[in-house]
Formats: structure tokens, C-alpha cells, sequence
């Protein structure tokens, strides 16, 4: 069984050895290649585009604007509708493939430039005259709903483009009976993915046969396809959309019907050659959707004792110019701000404002980390009020195991209500507390290191993870008759491993070895029905539609096996790619062989059977399953220089039964990373007119190999009662808590008496360095 | 980004003030200008070529529109700049008044918004590069003010 075993990945021999394909390795005879002109303008009037002289310039083929597009230049479509939450406001605005009469962020695509080779459409870029009377931007929240404030989309009264109201008991009544209200403003701000790979799109347009191909570094080639298809007035056969090897995805590749991915193949049919984009890393701070814009105003009523009575928050989400993922993000807030705790009475109330800034979707964590931020900021501070230690604060208030399933009572995401499915959270807490070795840290090793003059704190802070969502994917396993097991899902894999995941869990099933198994993920030619890979859900939704196939697939073995070996099923056994009849090894027969009697040339597939040894299966649960975690950390902090050093980085995480806790860890890691670039490094700034003032890695900071320290970790398996192998999610695990553990941590580094509170993420050593200053000063 | 400061010239206001308002001396005081001419009353237009850190020799034409002018001693500018790294749009308001040893003092204050890519990869370079700009510029042209000075003398 490969179940639990740290098996090694199916894919690293490609992916190390430069052999797997991404979507710029694509090049076909006569490819021509695109460049978009794009505004640098946040918001304005859109009067003309001259593109005369670009389409003079020697090499360029065609140059498009919005006027080119005729009926194709309509507003995108609203990709997740809000969740039915009684009395919610929700204005979707979509933006168009190019953009017409008015622009509303600077990145905002205007024209369209079709050239021989990469470097003319470029050159040509310069060619393109654009007019534009600027209107002022609407760049801060609070600013954008005051009245009289610019208009990203004039249509509506104002910038708001939600507003939703969710209620669990009455918070009112349980803050009049409280002890202590603890009541802060916190604020998280915007960042990019950074995926190592940018996105990039290359169509084929095959005239005689009919046929689109489009390789695309999407998180969700078929809803890619089938909208395409639609778009484009052919069949979803006619369509082929292959997401290869992509490298990275994070949530901004996820079907956003991205400009460059309508316009593409709209211009490869009109052309007939096939083209080529590919995004660079100073387009993509402004071309790829980005996340975390929030302010909040919140508060939490206590007992005496710490036990949470209730939580109020109210916050401002930014959307950017459009909203086209819907209210995924502020729900995601507003769900997963009640943590692994029992908050009783709960009102969570949020405003989604339309700012002159890149679109805004899900980005690893996709507002989870906001919710959690708050909620356990506050009990850090209802701690220190309380003079209850931090963690003995969080242990009282932690939902216990015999809670579940757990009601919140609240709409999530997936618009079902949020429920846990299941979760043992003591253990997890007091297993981080005893690694991180959290009281002889503070009873010991702090006082000792302070005396030495060292800022030396701990931070330990715990969260839940909503994974899993529906509604479906789907897998169809094969046996070939060379006896080499494939499996096709619709899911995109971006580096998480699926091709060892998805393949360990139908080896295990059929008994075969994991290297056997070749799986096929994100080519609509291979399997068209699914989603795709968002919310930490691939290997529990697609892993479970596996499972289904491969049980369906050994069934088949099984009873053709019976009839070729005269032997009653209940005496045959899987094992090393063969059947064979209990207590004789020698008589059996191999998959192989099987699977060529299971495709005669002659006689007939019997009434009620199919040819082959190959099953389709689909999974689809009713609602998402909750991983949960508790992260702990031990920084140093230089209070002349701000610089903080991470001693110590672990993560106690338990996300159901554990396929490959190798690949657990890889997730984890990865997570940790992204959070701590979020906590301390990454933000993205924006001047008052919505220009972004850091837009390349030379002033945006990412977190490098020496500030990401070793992460250690610990696995805890509560398997989930929503699928038949118990599994949760983690994809997104790494990131959710890391701002609020960091936080904590550098505060209890300073010490009370710096007089430095953190309420705000990024906390920039620059920042941070203020903080410091003023502390010192008051 | 907002520019202001003084710098003292060597020469009287009428000296400086008909400067300041000559395309030609103009030209060639300011840094990286290709050309400059009168495009109408009180309007400037040419090109200019500047650096800034890893965007070089990036080509700007610019419109320079002067306004509320007092001779010599105040005048406003509305500066407007395009080129294929973005744009440069603002404002800046100048005094002259008479200075020590028969010199001027010009004190100067500007508002200036950038966009597009100087921006985006220039932001952090853009205001040292202008104050360099400017101090040279200045400084040609005190030079300029001194050779009129004792041309006439």
C-alpha cells in the first residue's frame, strides 16, 4: 500500500530535468505573436486610440481595438454568483475583452498588436497613440464610498459593489453581558501571486479540420473551454484547451476568462496562424488579478474567564475595477474569522468596493487569512486584558470533539451553510505548544535571552481551512493492454503532485505499483468534465472521483478474471499488476492480458457489459470538509534595525487521512513561504492616483531562501466523514495564520513595554521600524 | 512626487526671467533636451531624452504652457510629458526675487504625477534623477545669467 507513505513524486523526473512542457514551449510553424497595449492611466476617459502607424510598421499582421471586435467586445460573465444570503446587495461588473470609452485601471487592456515576431509587436506598441482625459482614481476604501467620490462605474450610485449581512445569536445581547469588549482596527493589504511562471496563450485555429486548440496556464481548462466554445459559436468539441505543466497557479489562473484568453483565439480564426502571448513579470503586476485589500473594524465580547461571547466585524474588501469572482473572498472572511472556536453569537457584516486597481480574485489563503488575522488578534489582546495566557485563552474557547458536525449557522462560500465536518482542535494546540516547547520557552529561554539583551518571542496561532468544495470532478482509470494503468481527471495541476497523488490512490486500489500509473490531468481531449483547481480541493474532490473509477475498474478485473480462471472472485487477489487465486501464486493472469480479452477482435461483449477494463466515476460532495491547524513560531527582533530573524517556523496540521505526508509537507512549505512574504515583505504600493509605484522585483520584495527558515511539522489525521478516503485539503494551509503567528510573535519579541501593537499586515521592516519609533516616543 | 527649493543666480531678475523664457538657452541648459521651440505664446514644445535607473534614454515630447506671469517676478507652468514609458504631468509655480550681490533668488515649488512605466520600475530612481536634472540645469544656467552679466558689462 502507498497510502501514507512518503512516496516520491511521478513528475520531478520531467519537471527536473527541463523534459516538461509549459505553455511558451509551444512554438508552431508560421506563430505569430501578441502584445497588448494597455493603459497606463487608472482611470479616464477613453476618447481615441490611433493605431495607424502600428499597422504600417513592417512586420506587424493586425492590430485590434474594441471597435474591431464587433459583437465580441461584451462584458465577461460573472464566474461564481454570490451565495443566497438573505438581503445581499450584489452589482457584478465585468470588463470587456478591450476596453471602450473608459478606462479604470492602469493595465487595463486597449489594443491589440498581432506581429512576425515578439520584439516588432513590442516596437509597435509605441506606435499606438492613445487618448485619454483623466478622471481622478478611487484608490483608498474608505475615500471610495464617501460621498461625491469618482465613479469606477458610473451606472451605480456609488463604489459599492456588495454589501452582505450574515447573523449567528445575538451579538448585541452577549456584548451587554460581557466582562471585557476588546475593539481594534486591523488592516491587510494587496499583494501579487508571483507565480514563477506568468500566464501565457497559444491557440491553434485549424481551418480544414475545424479544430481550436489552446494551451493555456489556466486552474480550470474545461469551464475554459466550454465558455470559449460558447464565445466563439463553436462546439465544445471543436475546442481543445490543454493546461500542460503550469508553473505555479495560486488562484489568479483560475477562469477568469482573462482578455488575452478571449482575444487570442477570436483573432486565430480570423488570421488562420497561430499565435502566441506570453505575459512578462512587469505585466503581470498589473495584468493578473491580485488580492487582500481589507479594512476592518471589529470587536470581541468576553467573560471574565476568556470564554468568547460573541464577535462583531464589519470590513471594506477590495474588489479592484471589476468583481467578476463574485463574493468568494469576503465570504471566505467572514466564514473562517470563527476559526476552530465556539463563538456563539456572531455578526459579520462586509462592503466590497470597486477601487481603480487590478481586479481582485482569490489568491492562496483567498481572504481565509483576513478572518483569521482578526480573530485571533483579538484574543491575544482580550489575553493580555485578561492576564490569561495566550495559549490557555485559546484552549478554553476551542470547539471539542464530540461538537461535530459543527453548524455555524453562516452561508459559506459554496453556498451551503458552514459546517464542520469533523476536527479534534485540543490536541493539535497542545501538540504545537509542546514542539515549539512554549512554556519553557517563555518560563526560560526568554528571560535568559532578554537578559543578554536579546528580543527573542513566541507566537502560536490556530485556524481552519474550508477545503474540498464542490460541486464535482471526475476520473476515468484505464488498464492498457501493456498493463499500464492511466488515469484522466479534469483537473490542471500546477506543481501540487497530483500525478503521484491521484496515481497512489488508484495503484493502491487495483495493486499496482504508483510509477505505473500515468495520469493525465487538464486536457479537455483527455477528460471535458470537471471545475478545475481552486479552494484546496483537487486531491479530495478529483482524488475521491479516482478512487470511485479505480473500485469500478477492479470490479471489471475481478469478474473477468473469475470467468477466464473458473475461480469465484471472493478467491482471487490484486497484487503487482496480476490476478491471481489465493494461496497459489502461480495461476493467474496479468492485467495486460485482461485488458486484451476485455477488447476482443472477435465474439461479442456480453448484454450489460463495456469493452475494456476502463471506468468513468464522478465526485461530488454536498459540502467542503475542514482541515485545521495551529501554527508556531519563535522570531528575533533587532529593535535598532526592525529586522526580524524566524529561529523556529512549525505547523501542527491535520488534514484528514494523509495520501503522501511528503507531499503534505511540499504544500505546507510552500504555503508558509507565500504567508511569510505576506506577513513581512509583500505589499503592493499604490501612489493616490493608482499607479503602482513597486511593479517589479526589484522594489516588490519577495521572501528568499534565507528568510524562509526550516519548517518543521506534524501530521494529525481526523478523516473527513464527506468522502470515502476521509480526506481534507491543504493547499492553502501554509498561509492562512502566518500573518496573525507573525504578528504575535514580534509583539511578544518587543515586549509590552515597546508600546508596539500590531493591527496591520504587511508588517514591513520598514513599518515595523516605525512602530518601534513610536512606541519608543510615547 | 512634489519638487521644491530655491537656488540663487548671479544676476539680476530681468536677466533670469528673459532666460527662463528662451527656447534656445533653454535647450541647452536642460539635460537630455533634443529640441525646443515656441509652439505659440507663452507654449514650449520639443523632445527630451532622460535616464531613469533601468529605463534609459527614454523619449519624452513635452509641452511646457506658461501662465499667471508677473515680470519678472512670478510665472506658473503646466508641464505635460508623453512617451513610451508613460507620462510626467504637473505643475510648478516660480518666484523671482532680488537676491544678495545683485543676484536673484528663485524659489520654485512643483507637483508632479508620474505614470505608466517610470512609475511602475522608475519611482524609486525618478526624484533624484529630477533633482539632478534640475541642479544642473540650474547651474548651466547661472552660468548662462553670468556670461550675459558680464557680456553687457
Amino acid at each position: 500500500m502507498s497510502f501514507g507513505q512518503r512516496v516520491r513524486r511521478n513528475e520531478d523526473a520531467r519537471l527536473l530535468t527541463g523534459r516538461a512542457m509549459f505553455v511558451d514551449d509551444v512554438n508552431l510553424p508560421g506563430m505569430l505573436h501578441v502584445a497588448f497595449v494597455r493603459s497606463i492611466v487608472a482611470h479616464g476617459k477613453l476618447n481615441s486610440i490611433d493605431v495607424t502607424a502600428a499597422r504600417e510598421r513592417p512586420g506587424v499582421v493586425a492590430v485590434y481595438t474594441a471597435g474591431d471586435l464587433g459583437d465580441y467586445c461584451k462584458p465577461g460573465p460573472v464566474l461564481v454568483n454570490p451565495p443566497p444570503v438573505p438581503g445581499h446587495v450584489f452589482h457584478g461588473c465585468t470588463q470587456l475583452p478591450l476596453a471602450k470609452d473608459k478606462v479604470r485601471y492602469v493595465g487595463e487592456p486597449l489594443a491589440m498588436i498581432v506581429a512576425e515576431s515578439r520584439y516588432v509587436a513590442e516596437d509597435a506598441l509605441a506606435d499606438v497613440i492613445v487618448d485619454i482625459d483623466p478622471i481622478d482614481a478611487v484608490n483608498d476604501l474608505e475615500a471610495a464610498l464617501a460621498p461625491g467620490a469618482p465613479l469606477v462605474h458610473p451606472h451605480l450610485e456609488s463604489n459599492a459593489a456588495a454589501h452582505v449581512v450574515q447573523h449567528k445569536g445575538d451579538y448585541a445581547k452577549a456584548r451587554a453581558a460581557a466582562h471585557l469588549v476588546v475593539k481594534r482596527r486591523f488592516l491587510y493589504d494587496r499583494g501579487v501571486a508571483a507565480a514563477m511562471e506568468n500566464r501565457a496563450v497559444a491557440v491553434d485555429w485549424d481551418p480544414r479540420a475545424e479544430e481550436m486548440t489552446i494551451w493555456d496556464t489556466t486552474q480550470a481548462p474545461i469551464p475554459i473551454r466550454n465558455g470559449l466554445a460558447k464565445m466563439l459559436g463553436l462546439l465544445e468539441s471543436q475546442v481543445r484547451v490543454v493546461a500542460p505543466f503550469v508553473g505555479g497557479g495560486f488562484g489568479p489562473k483560475i477562469m477568469m476568462f482573462y482578455p488575452e484568453e478571449l482575444l487570442l483565439p477570436w483573432a486565430a480564426m480570423r488570421i488562420r496562424r497561430p499565435l502566441k502571448w506570453t505575459e512578462d513579470r512587469q505585466e503581470n503586476f498589473f495584468a493578473t488579478t491580485q488580492e487582500r485589500g481589507q479594512v476592518h473594524e471589529s470587536e470581541m465580547a468576553l467573560s471574565k474567564d476568556g470564554r468568547v461571547l460573541g464577535v462583531r466585524d464589519w470590513f471594506l474588501c477590495d474588489t479592484g475595477a471589476y468583481d467578476p469572482y463574485g463574493l468568494t473572498i469576503p465570504i471566505n472572511t467572514q466564514c473562517t474569522l470563527l476559526g476552530p472556536y465556539d463563538i456563539p453569537n456572531y455578526e459579520t457584516e462586509f462592503t466590497s468596493v470597486f477601487t481603480n486597481k487590478p481586479i481582485v480574485t482569490p489568491v492562496r489563503g483567498a481572504g481565509r487569512q483576513h478572518g483569521v488575522f482578526v480573530s485571533e488578534r483579538l484574543l491575544d489582546l482580550a489575553a493580555r486584558e485578561l492576564g490569561i495566557d495566550r495559549v490557555e485563552i485559546r484552549k478554553r474557547n476551542l470547539l471539542g470533539p464530540d461538537r461535530f458536525p459543527h453548524n455555524h449557522e453562516i452561508m459559506f462560500q459554496d453556498s451551503a451553510p458552514l459546517v464542520y465536518d469533523s476536527g479534534n482542535y485540543l490536541p493539535t494546540l497542545e501538540q504545537a505548544a509542546e514542539i515549539i516547547g512554549y512554556e519553557k520557552f517563555l518560563r526560560d529561554e526568554q528571560p535568559r535571552l532578554r537578559a543578554q539583551g536579546k528580543r527573542v518571542g513566541v507566537g502560536i496561532a490556530c485556524y481552519v481551512e474550508g477545503t474540498g468544495i464542490g460541486p464535482y470532478e471526475g476520473a476515468r482509470v484505464t488498464v492498457e493492454p501493456s498493463g499500464t494503468v492511466r488515469v484522466a481527471t479534469g483537473v490542471g495541476t500546477q506543481g501540487q503532485g497530483h500525478f503521484t497523488v491521484l496515481a497512489q490512490i488508484v495503484a493502491d486500489v487495483l495493486g499496482v505499483g504508483v510509477e505505473d500509473v500515468r495520469v493525465v490531468t487538464g486536457d479537455t481531449r483527455e477528460f471535458h468534465w470537471g471545475t478545475g483547481t481552486f479552494a484546496s480541493r483537487g486531491a479530495v474532490v478529483a482524488g475521491s472521483a479516482c478512487h470511485a473509477a479505480a473500485m469500478s475498474v477492479r470490479g471489471k478485473i475481478l469478474d473477468l478474471a473469475s470467468s477466464v480462471l473458473g475461480v469465484p472472485v471472493d478467491e482471487l487477489k490484486l497484487g503487482g499488476g496480476r490476478v491471481t487465486v489465493a494461496g497459489s501464486n502461480a495461476r493467474g493472469i496479468a492485467f495486460g492480458d485482461l485488458a486484451g480479452r476485455a477488447n476482443p477482435l472477435r465474439g461479442a461483449v456480453r448484454p450489460g457489459t463495456e469493452p475494456g477494463l476502463e471506468s468513468t466515476a464522478y465526485f461530488g460532495p454536498d459540502r467542503g470538509s475542514t482541515a485545521s491547524g495551529v501554527h508556531a513560531m519563535i522570531v528575533e527582533v533587532d529593535p535598532e534595525t526592525a529586522a526580524v530573524e524566524i529561529k523556529r517556523y512549525l505547523v501542527v496540521h491535520d488534514c484528514g487521512t494523509i495520501i503522501n505526508p511528503l507531499l503534505v509537507e511540499g504544500q505546507i512549505h510552500g504555503g508558509v513561504a507565500h504567508g511569510i512574504g505576506n506577513a513581512f515583505y509583500e505589499q503592493l504600493v499604490y501612489d493616490e492616483q493608482a499607479q503602482l509605484m513597486n511593479a517589479s522585483f526589484m522594489d516588490y520584495l519577495l521572501p528568499t531562501a534565507t528568510d524562509v527558515p526550516p519548517i518543521e511539522t506534524a501530521h494529525r489525521e481526523t478523516p473527513s466523514p464527506f468522502n470515502v478516503l476521509g480526506l481534507k485539503g491543504v493547499g492553502e494551509a501554509g498561509c492562512i495564520p502566518t500573518g496573525a503567528v507573525f504578528a504575535q510573535a514580534v509583539e511578544d519579541a518587543l515586549g509590552p513595554e515597546s508600546g508596539v501593537e500590531i493591527t496591520e499586515i504587511p508588517m514591513s521592516p520598514n513599518r515595523l521600524f516605525q512602530l518601534i519609533e513610536e512606541g519608543r516616543r510615547s | 512626487m512634489n519638487l521644491s527649493g530655491t537656488f540663487t543666480f548671479a544676476g539680476p531678475r530681468q536677466a533670469v526671467w528673459a532666460l527662463l523664457h528662451d527656447p534656445t538657452v533653454l535647450a541647452k541648459v536642460l539635460p537630455g533636451t533634443k529640441s525646443l521651440v515656441e509652439a505659440g505664446p507663452d507654449r514650449f514644445q520639443g523632445t527630451m531624452k532622460v535616464s531613469i535607473g533601468p529605463l534609459t534614454a527614454a523619449e519624452f515630447a513635452v509641452t511646457v504652457s506658461l501662465t499667471d506671469q508677473t515680470e519678472p517676478s512670478h510665472f506658473a507652468m503646466q508641464i505635460d510629458g508623453k512617451g513610451g514609458v508613460g507620462f510626467v504631468r504637473g505643475s510648478a509655480v516660480v518666484d523671482l526675487a532680488d537676491g544678495p550681490d545683485a543676484g536673484t533668488v528663485m524659489t520654485y515649488s512643483s507637483d508632479v504625477q508620474i505614470g505608466g512605466r517610470i512609475a511602475a520600475v522608475g519611482q524609486r530612481m525618478i526624484e533624484s534623477v529630477a533633482r539632478m536634472m534640475m541642479k544642473q540645469a540650474f547651474e548651466s544656467l547661472n552660468a548662462e545669467v553670468r556670461a550675459r552679466v558680464q557680456g553687457g558689462a
